[in-house]
């Protein structure tokens, strides 16, 4: 199969994983505590599969990163 | 390929592929697994198999492409009805990142398929539009006229006035 027709190589290069916005842990607690939105700006939308997907894609390339350093 | 010029029957025939009834065939059915994670799930489950990492990896080892081989799975899960083609493309980098992992551990080398062969190399178009480019340039011009520049050039009128200079 030529390189041109996979699409894999196009979908790979895609997920922009190393650049994923970072989720910030909230501090603060109680009743009147500011909440984040899902929606909002920076932050990941859990509901969009690519995001997911690129999730599972940025667990298993840390893993791939720890074996690479070690080797 | 031996080219013959008689006709070959060992081949289907226009408007086969519709002769089965709608819905008989995996692919014209609802996808067994509808969500991307339920489908990372499944891949996940098989490719974790000690069975498909031995193959794998074999198989990878003898240079086929990661990526190639990561489309090629998605694409026979969908002809059988596994998930849809959506799923399949969302899923696609998950699976050539856990390929890759597999390999990595297995401390074998191998081909991502992600690098692009012909980088660096000169298109065939480009040597192709260079040469027509210098044959016209060379139909431009005057090949007499150039054989009288170059005889003037070869015999330079040099002057040698130093005490070792030879004497004419």
């Amino acid at each position: 199969m030529s390189r041109q027709y996979n699409p894999a190589v196009v979908a790979y290069r895609n997920m922009d994983i190393e650049n994923m916005p970072v989720e910030k842990e909230t501090k603060e607690t109680g009743l009147l505590a500011r909440k984040t939105s899902m929606t909002g700006n920076g932050t990941l939308d859990y509901s969009s599969p690519a995001v997911r997907a690129a999730m599972q894609m940025q667990v298993i390339r840390r893993h791939r990163d720890e074996i690479n350093a070690t080797d | 390929m031996q080219l013959t010029n008689e006709p070959n029957f060992d081949a289907p025939i226009p408007g086969m592929a519709l002769t089965a009834e709608l819905g008989g065939r995996p692919w014209q059915s609802p996808a067994q697994y509808t969500t991307v994670d339920e489908v990372i799930e499944y891949y996940m489950s098989r490719m974790t198999s000690e069975e498909f990492m031995v193959q794998l990896v074999d198989i990878m080892e003898s240079g086929i492409p990661v990526t190639v081989l990561a489309n090629t799975i998605q694409m026979s899960s969908v002809m059988d009805g596994i998930h849809s083609v959506d799923t399949g493309m969302l899923v696609l980098p998950v699976l050539i990142e856990m390929m890759m992992l597999l390999g990595d551990s297995a401390g074998i080398k191998y081909n991502s398929g992600l690098d692009d062969p012909n980088k660096g190399m000169t298109r065939d178009s480009l040597l192709a539009k260079v040469a027509s480019k210098y044959k016209s340039k060379l139909e431009d011009v005057d090949i007499e006229e150039v054989r009288e520049e170059m005889q003037d050039e070869e015999e330079p009128d040099v002057q040698y006035n130093g005490l070792m200079a030879r004497r004419k």
